[in-house]
């Protein structure tokens, strides 16, 4: 548990400012930890005195027993997806540091092709499991699928991209083989040979860094973080072909019916590099339209804050933030979007951010590169046309 | 008793009731303010939250409010609606319905009361006249009692809700004259309904504020009302006037506090963010005074109110305290709350500028809509004159 | 039906700031809340429940103060509640609340559907429902927008990345919900809080569940926050105000110099 030293603490109140979860208070100068206390540890790092332990059980892990850095691969719609390409460009960094080899797993229904990609993107090894019953995602057989791999071949990191499947797979196996695992990192190194992942928490307010005392070491990592090999090797991946053994009955959940979204959904807005976001400031739905100019001149696709969706102007797979998806694309310009804190948290890890804004006080400022202050009916056809110069000029 | 101390029932109410504002009310104060009347829709919402006449029991489909919980809906409507509108009517019939539903006949409740509580009728007071307002005792209403009920004449001004009552149904907790001889011993309180009745003349008025629920006037032609109507006993209802009076008054302490304590967090925000002279306005000392000295006010009438409407509640449910101790407390309540929440309002405002005397925001509706309240339910000059009595001693008691 | 809604409370990460000067976030005044997601999956609970009779359970991992999201599910309209409160449970990652939460689900005895929120705001790490579900050896389906009963079947709405599926599956099962957008959050009335205070509203602690106490809190979590932080920064952006040609000039001078022209 967490204990105070009360001969150690100098009252400095240093603990109180720093949990999160206020749990600290103050009685007769000393700091007493509440009941809301999560352990999370930030008071006893942060303590000048080194008056605050947290008593963790000891672990003992046999590092020698596993090895290799693995790569769980996704595909969408007869393409790899980026976050996994992403991951290996993270994972052959991790790989190299640890002098273990950078491995892919590749599951569907003749899929055999993408490993050629697999392998120009950094993974030396490859394990394909190929069946007609897993054309389709289905959370039962792939849990039975990877969790006999990693029984099977004992890897020392398994990485997963955060996506709705990494999402709904990855705890699955962690519970399954009753591993740790961290949700939505954005950042991985190696620590003294350990794994330290790093991820936003409290709305994207604080960091964490997390280790994991149980092998494989697993995470799942957003998409659009890591960086994929810039420039791509030739590279032929050993493969290495698992059989298995897939019972319809043992996959309970059946699906009776997929609806593909086109048109304004067709590139995924968490896979896109350019977005243009619109929120309650356009006004009209006319306004729309503006914005798919300016991401039509730039390749980019329309974003939308949660009450564009909720005019249904704009369709669900296009909201941006909490209770849609998070994105962090290289351009996000987002225009007449106020900036909700929960909106924010979806995009404030874009690399460029240009907002559009008649409200200079609007919080969206705070996360952007450029802050326009003005009507966006007008900044953005001006845009238009400059960009249209540009281009002709060119 | 440490009155901060609410049930945690209240506080999930509180805290509910807020959620339900945000969804359903705050984003509606422009179209109240435009259209001049509370939409059908909201008040629909309101039944469903059990937000109309909740004092009234169970038995007539009302929520069995206790005052202090009534005083926290009152609170946290004032903070959704700054115009003031939506508490009027809340805190009007809150206060009405009490009464009504303490001492009216129980033909006249179940007739009355579940339709006022599913938002169907209205339930008002009406006592003021043209020519009277603190004087009840000269009122030129009478009542005079027939084989079937009772005769109604005269007049009724400045009265919340005149409009309401004659569209939806419903009608008026109303005082009028029986023993011409008696003064205020004399005085019989009934209910008198507005919808389609024969011999009643409505008028309405514009205000300054609260300009979604309708002031106006009736005059009573030689009306005759069942005698289920009747409000307690006759010429006793100069009695439960006070009861009702009380129970507004102790609400629209909160009312006050609720608008004023929101159009202060609005200020902060301001301050906080505007900038003059290269600096937030906020880091002026000339505003951190008038900022301190308000919220301190608001907190102080806050808690007041609350430990005001909890003696009403103890007095009306359980016989404790006495009804003498209860006036002087509410109208201490009611006294100094008004005009410090108006002034609060007024300094906000100020802070903001020309934006702050903007129609775009809300500090003005409140302002417009809170100088009401030191006149409505008693005026400040009532309550002096009842907290210096209950301190005095009959024997002091002014203009005799 | 029998039906456990398992909820979580939550400070409003909405109201959450940040103290400009020492970088920490600022929890005063910060209300707690139900986890938005968990408030829908209660209420979809109490639906299904109107719908096809039945009976809700809601539980709660949390410190005592917990109880107020319980009440307020109670409210809505859950049957009974149970919160589990020890100690034993502080420093929980993931896998150790799933634990907890699943011998909870256990001890209450059969159920037909556990339903949570995909996600809490606090966290969003959206890997308790599965590994709820693991561990009581049910399916799942995650990002459920809603779920319905048909033919002894739960037919779920999932969204996913390039649309919707609708799936089926038998009870029981765990279903983890996000909120649609057209979901406006139910507010209980006066008396409805009142009728919540009448249900059976239970602590359980540690003993109570029975269970591996190696399991349970930080003991049993395999993963431990090494260091919590600010994350760092960004610098102030610059600000346009001018004319809109102006700022356009400005916008295709960036927008070429960082090469997406």
């Amino acid at each position: 548990m967490i204990e105070v030293d009360a001969e150690k603490c100098s009252g400095c109140k240093k603990c109180v400012k720093v949990c999160p979860y206020g749990a600290v208070t103050m009685a007769d100068k000393l700091a007493v930890i509440g009941d809301e206390c999560n352990l999370c540890g930030a008071c006893e790092q942060n303590c000048p005195e080194g008056a605050i332990t947290i008593q963790r059980k000891k672990v003992e892990i046999d590092e020698s027993k596993f090895k290799d850095v693995w790569v769980v691969a996704e595909i969408a719609e007869n393409k790899l997806k980026n976050v996994t390409l992403e991951l290996l460009g993270k994972g052959r960094e991790l790989a190299d540091e640890l002098g273990q080899t950078l491995c892919a797993v590749l599951i569907g229904k003749d899929v055999k092709s993408y490993t050629k990609v697999l392998g120009e993107y950094g993974a030396d090894k490859i394990y394909l499991a190929e069946n007609d019953l897993l054309e389709f995602y289905n959370t039962d057989s792939y849990n039975m699928i990877i969790s006999g791999m990693i029984l099977q071949f004992n890897p020392n990191i398994v990485l997963f991209g955060a996506t709705h499947v990494g999402r709904d797979l990855a705890p699955r196996i962690a519970s399954n083989l009753e591993l740790g695992l961290t949700a939505d990192c954005t950042g991985l190194s190696i620590d003294e040979g350990r794994l330290l992942q790093t991820r936003p928490a409290f709305g994207g307010n604080v960091m964490a860094d997390i280790l994991s005392h149980t092998r494989p070491q697993m995470a799942t990592v957003r998409p659009n973080v890591m960086k994929k090999l810039e420039s791509p090797t030739d590279k032929v991946p050993e493969i290495v072909e698992v059989s298995v053994n897939v019972d319809p009955r043992g996959m309970r959940t059946k699906v009776l019916e997929r609806t593909e979204i086109s048109g304004v959904g067709a590139v995924k807005i968490d896979e896109a590099d350019v977005i243009i976001a619109g929120g309650r400031g356009l006004g009209s739905k006319e306004n729309l339209k503006l914005l798919q100019d300016l991401a039509d001149e730039l390749g980019g696709v329309l974003g939308a804050s949660r009450v564009i969706v909720d005019e249904q102007w704009l369709p669900k797979s296009q909201q941006i933030g909490q209770s849609g998806i998070t994105v962090s694309p290289k351009l996000y310009i987002g225009a007449g979007i106020s900036g909700a804190i929960q909106h924010l948290v979806g995009m404030k890890s874009s690399d460029t951010i240009i907002v559009i804004n008649k409200d200079p006080n609007a919080p969206i400022f705070e996360v952007a590169k450029i802050g326009v202050v003005g009507d966006l009916t007008q900044v953005i056809p001006a845009l238009i046309e400059a960009i249209k110069a540009h281009k002709a000029a060119q | 008793m440490n009155i901060q101390t609410f049930s945690e029932e209240q506080d999930l109410f509180r805290e509910s009731l807020r959620e339900f504002c945000e969804q359903t009310i705050v984003p509606r104060r422009t179209e109240l303010e435009d259209k001049k009347e509370i939409p059908d829709d909201i008040i629909k919402a309101m039944a469903e939250f059990e937000l109309l006449a909740p004092s009234v029991s169970p038995d007539f489909g009302g929520a069995g409010f206790d005052a202090v919980t009534a005083g926290i809906a009152a609170e946290e409507l004032a903070r959704a609606d700054p115009t003031c509108s939506i508490p009027v009517l809340y805190l009007v019939q809150c206060s009405w319905g009490h009464v009504f539903n303490k001492f009216g006949t129980e033909e006249a409740k179940g007739e009355i009361l579940p339709k006022v509580t599913k938002g169907e009728a209205i339930c008002g007071i009406a006592t003021t006249e043209a020519d009277i307002g603190s004087d009840l005792g000269n009122m030129v209403t009478t009542i005079k009692p027939t084989d079937k009920g009772y005769v109604i004449n005269g007049n009724k001004n400045y009265i919340s809700g005149v409009r309401e009552a004659a569209k939806y149904g419903g009608g008026h907790v109303t005082l009028a004259r029986q023993d011409l001889e008696a003064g205020t011993r004399g005085m019989t309180m009934f209910f008198f309904p507005l919808k389609d009745v024969p011999g009643v003349t409505i008028s309405e008025d514009e205000e300054m504020g609260r300009e979604a629920i309708s002031t106006g006037g009736f005059i009573i032609d030689n009306v005759e009302i069942p005698k289920h109507y009747l409000i307690g006993e006759e010429n006793k209802g100069f009695y439960l006037v006070h009861i009702g009076y009380e129970y507004a008054r102790g609400l629209i302490a909160l009312v006050c506090v609720g608008a004023a304590m929101k159009s202060i967090e609005n200020g902060i925000a301001y301050i906080k963010e505007r900038k003059a002279f290269g600096r937030p306005i906020g880091k002026y000392e000339a505003i951190q005074f008038a900022l301190a000295e308000h919220y301190t006010r608001l907190e102080m009438a806050r808690d007041f109110a609350y430990k005001a409407l909890y003696y009403l509640e103890k007095e009306q449910s359980e016989g404790k305290y006495s009804r003498m101790e209860v006036s002087k407390i509410i109208a201490m309540s009611k006294l100094l709350t008004p005009g410090w929440a108006f002034n609060a309002i007024d300094d906000a405002m100020q802070w903001q500028g020309a934006f702050g005397y903007s129609r775009e925001c809300p500090d003005q509706s409140a302002l417009r809509a809170i100088r009401s309240f030191t006149l409505a339910e008693g005026s400040r000059e009532i309550m002096r004159l009842i907290v210096a009595r209950e301190l005095l001693g009959k024997d002091f008691i002014a203009y005799k | 039906m029998k039906i456990v809604a398992c909820v979580k409370q939550v400070p409003d990460t909405t109201e959450v700031k940040i103290d400009e000067k020492t970088g920490t976030l600022i929890r005063e005044g910060v209300p707690s809340i139900i986890n938005p997601f968990d408030q829908f999956a209660v209420e979809l609970a109490i639906k299904l429940k109107e719908e096809h009779g039945g009976e809700v359970s809601v539980i709660s991992m949390g410190p005592p103060q917990a109880k107020a999201v319980l009440t307020k599910s109670l409210a809505l309209g859950a049957d009974k509640a149970v919160l589990l409160s020890d100690r034993k449970f502080a420093g929980a990652d993931t896998l150790a609340t799933a634990y907890t939460l699943a011998l909870a689900i256990e001890k209450l005895g059969d159920f037909d559907l556990v339903l949570c929120g995909l996600q809490a705001i606090d966290g969003d790490t959206a890997q308790v429902g599965p590994e709820m579900a693991q561990r009581l050896k049910i399916p799942q389906i995650t990002y459920a927008e809603n779920v319905v009963f048909e033919d002894n079947k739960f037919i779920v709405d999932k969204l996913t990345e390039s649309g919707l599926e609708k799936l089926q599956v038998k009870p029981p099962a765990l279903v983890a919900v996000i909120t649609p957008s057209d979901f406006v959050p139910g507010n209980p009335p006066f008396s409805k809080i009142m009728k919540a205070k009448k249900k059976p509203l239970d602590t359980w602690t540690a003993d109570d569940l029975g269970g591996d106490p190696e399991r349970f809190g930080l003991n049993g979590s395999p993963t431990w926050v090494k260091r919590v932080y600010s994350p760092p920064r960004k610098e102030k952006g610059e600000i346009l105000t001018d004319p809109p040609e102006e700022v356009a000039k400005r916008l295709v001078e960036i927008l070429a110099k960082e090469g997406f022209l």
